[in-house]
């Protein structure tokens, strides 16, 4: 039986795998790295992050939100970005480090991937830091503005990458960045080639150079049309690949040159109510349709968890049954 | 072409900055007010038709939605109820429970534009504060309701019966949102749904039409 790792680089280069790669299972995230997740901790409580972008979870909501009223919104007037956008410093005391190494220095690299998790993306820092309409408006109304404001972003990435890459060594990268709802992108393919495509090449280019071997993207949504971007920046797989995508069809297309990890949409079998039935029947669909080269199936959530306790794990048992 | 004609397609191609001096120009030129909120209406119509169909995303979409606010701006003054098309009152908000508001913000924008006066009250609305709004507002002649996520389906539903069992009148209530279907909306007894925001502006003068 192949190893998780080797039926993964089968499954991606057009080989011979001897099952599905069932969801996460072939990356083992380092989670205790230090990091800045746009994220407030729980119910009831509101932070500041180091980007200073207030992010609050109220209670009785299912998640965290950043503020944007004109007194949190860290940019108001994007022509003065430098005034008020100062990045975090990227280094960590050794100590920051332990829980990381000491996880990395556990994990069989035969198995498994030690992959390095980044959130949030280059496209989700500009609406963090503004709220998403003016990040959309900025792009036509000082689009030199907002390319000076993503190097900046951009920068960033790169020496938390430097520091990461020298603590871990990672054999592969997890990188969040959400570009669409679930039936479009949010912006169009021209400007996401013109402002985000050069970030990206960029910061997985160096990461690549750095002894990485692969690069996981997450959109949980329809970005089929930027598939030929993904491509080009290197991506090798693209998790959150919903099923308004038609997976098989981007498979035909473009397999070979990437790898698409989803096709079970999280809002069809994750909810209150959810059964082992209806789980069992869209990973069935999923893969007779989709095939084991070049697909993993997949929750589009986008991490190893599910919102209700059990649906993650009993997805991973009706993949195997199917394998 | 014709001055209006300039003013439409500058709205289309969402020149925010170039269609106040037009609308003005073309008000100089002895244009009909209500022609001139026709023309940008109608264009808003076919940015809603071209962002339904795919071709267009929603940055476009807020150029557009900002050009013709500023071109509403400057004929607001000389704007009388004859020359306004009165479609009544919407009340839009996100249901209890959520926080998304982009999709509703592109909703209130088309329905502004097709005519409605809209009264916003944001995310995270609860369905007291609908009645309320209703209430306090006239002419409310369309309730909508949006929302993103899966887990506040169940306050849309909550939502919508409340309103329903009101005892209130004379509006009718539309939905949508990601995660919201036809027949999501049928089940909880909404008048109406529509997939986009370009859609949303047929629907809605669909339903008070009716
Ligand atoms: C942008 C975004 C955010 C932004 C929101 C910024 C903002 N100001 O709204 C941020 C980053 C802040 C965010 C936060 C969160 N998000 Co969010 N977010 C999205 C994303 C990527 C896009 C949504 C969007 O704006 N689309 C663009 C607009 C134009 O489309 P739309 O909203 O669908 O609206 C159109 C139509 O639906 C329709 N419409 C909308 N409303 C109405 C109303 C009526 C009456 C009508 C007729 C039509 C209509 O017209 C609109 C225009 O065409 C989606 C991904 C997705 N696949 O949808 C996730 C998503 C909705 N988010 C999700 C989650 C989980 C969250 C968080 C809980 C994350 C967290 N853990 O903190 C929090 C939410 C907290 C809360 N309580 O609400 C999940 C929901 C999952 C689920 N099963 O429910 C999604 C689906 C992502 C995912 N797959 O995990 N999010």
């Amino acid at each position: 039986m192949l190893t998780k790792r080797q039926n993964l680089m089968e499954t991606i280069k057009g080989g011979n795998p001897d099952r599905f790669v069932n969801q996460y299972e072939f990356m083992e995230l380092i989670m205790e790295a230090p990091m800045d997740l746009p994220l407030a901790p729980g119910p009831g409580m509101t932070v500041k992050n180091k980007w200073g972008i207030t992010f609050s979870w109220p209670e009785g909501q299912i998640g965290s939100f950043p503020v944007h009223d004109d007194e949190h919104k860290v940019v108001k007037d994007i022509t003065k970005w430098k005034d008020v956008v100062k990045a975090p410093s990227v280094y960590y005391t050794d100590e920051e480090w332990a829980a990381a190494v000491a996880h990395a220095n556990s994990v069989d690299r035969t198995d498994k991937f030690v992959t390095a998790f980044c959130a949030p993306g280059i496209f989700e820092m500009t609406h963090h830091l503004m709220g998403v309409e003016d990040a959309l408006m900025n792009l036509y109304e000082e689009p030199e503005a907002m390319k000076e404001l993503i190097d900046y972003v951009v920068e960033y990435e790169l020496a938390y990458a430097q520091q990461v890459i020298e603590h871990l060594h990672p054999d592969a990268l997890f990188h969040h960045d959400d570009w669409g709802s679930q039936i479009s992108t949010l912006i169009s393919p021209a400007m996401f080639e013109e402002f985000f495509l050069p970030a990206y090449k960029k910061v997985y280019g160096f990461w690549k150079e750095n002894g990485v071997q692969l690069i996981v993207h997450h959109s949980d949504s329809y970005a089929a049309t930027f598939v030929p971007f993904m491509i080009e920046m290197g991506i090798d797989i693209w998790q959150g690949a919903m099923t308004t995508n038609n997976i098989p069809e981007l498979i035909k297309k473009y397999g070979g040159k990437i790898s698409f990890m989803g096709d079970i949409d999280s809002g069809v079998v994750d909810h209150p109510t959810w059964s082992r039935e209806e789980i069992a029947k869209y990973v069935a669909i999923a893969c007779q349709r989709c095939g084991k080269l070049y697909f993993i199936p997949n929750l589009s959530q986008g991490l190893n968890i599910s919102s209700f306790p059990g649906v993650y794990e009993t997805t991973s048992e009706e993949i195997d049954r199917m394998s | 072409m014709t001055k209006i004609e300039e003013v439409k397609a500058k709205l289309e191609a969402g020149k925010a900055k170039l269609v106040p001096g037009l609308v003005q120009e073309a008000l100089d030129e002895g244009n009909a007010v209500g022609d001139i909120l026709q023309a940008m209406t109608d264009s808003m119509g076919v940015v809603g038709d071209k962002f339904s169909a795919g071709e267009i995303f929603v940055p476009e979409m807020l150029m557009a939605a900002k050009a013709m606010s500023k071109g509403v701006e400057v004929i607001k003054p000389l704007l009388t109820s004859t020359s306004t098309s009165s479609l009544g009152t919407c009340v839009i908000g996100t249901v209890q429970g959520d926080l998304h508001d982009i999709g509703k913000n592109l909703v209130t924008m088309m329905l502004e534009s097709a005519g409605f006066n809209m009264i916003d009250l944001g995310v995270d609305v609860s369905t007291e504060k609908f009645i309320k709004a209703i209430k306090e507002n006239e002419n409310v002649t369309l309730v909508a309701c949006s929302g993103l996520l899966t887990t506040t389906m169940s306050a849309m539903k909550e939502t919508v019966q409340a309103l329903k069992s009101s005892g209130l009148t004379g509006f009718k209530v539309i939905v949508g949102g990601a995660p919201v279907t036809q027949a999501m909306a049928d089940e909880i007894g909404a008048d109406g749904f529509a997939p986009d925001a370009g859609s949303a502006t047929v629907k809605a003068k669909e339903l008070v039409k009716a």
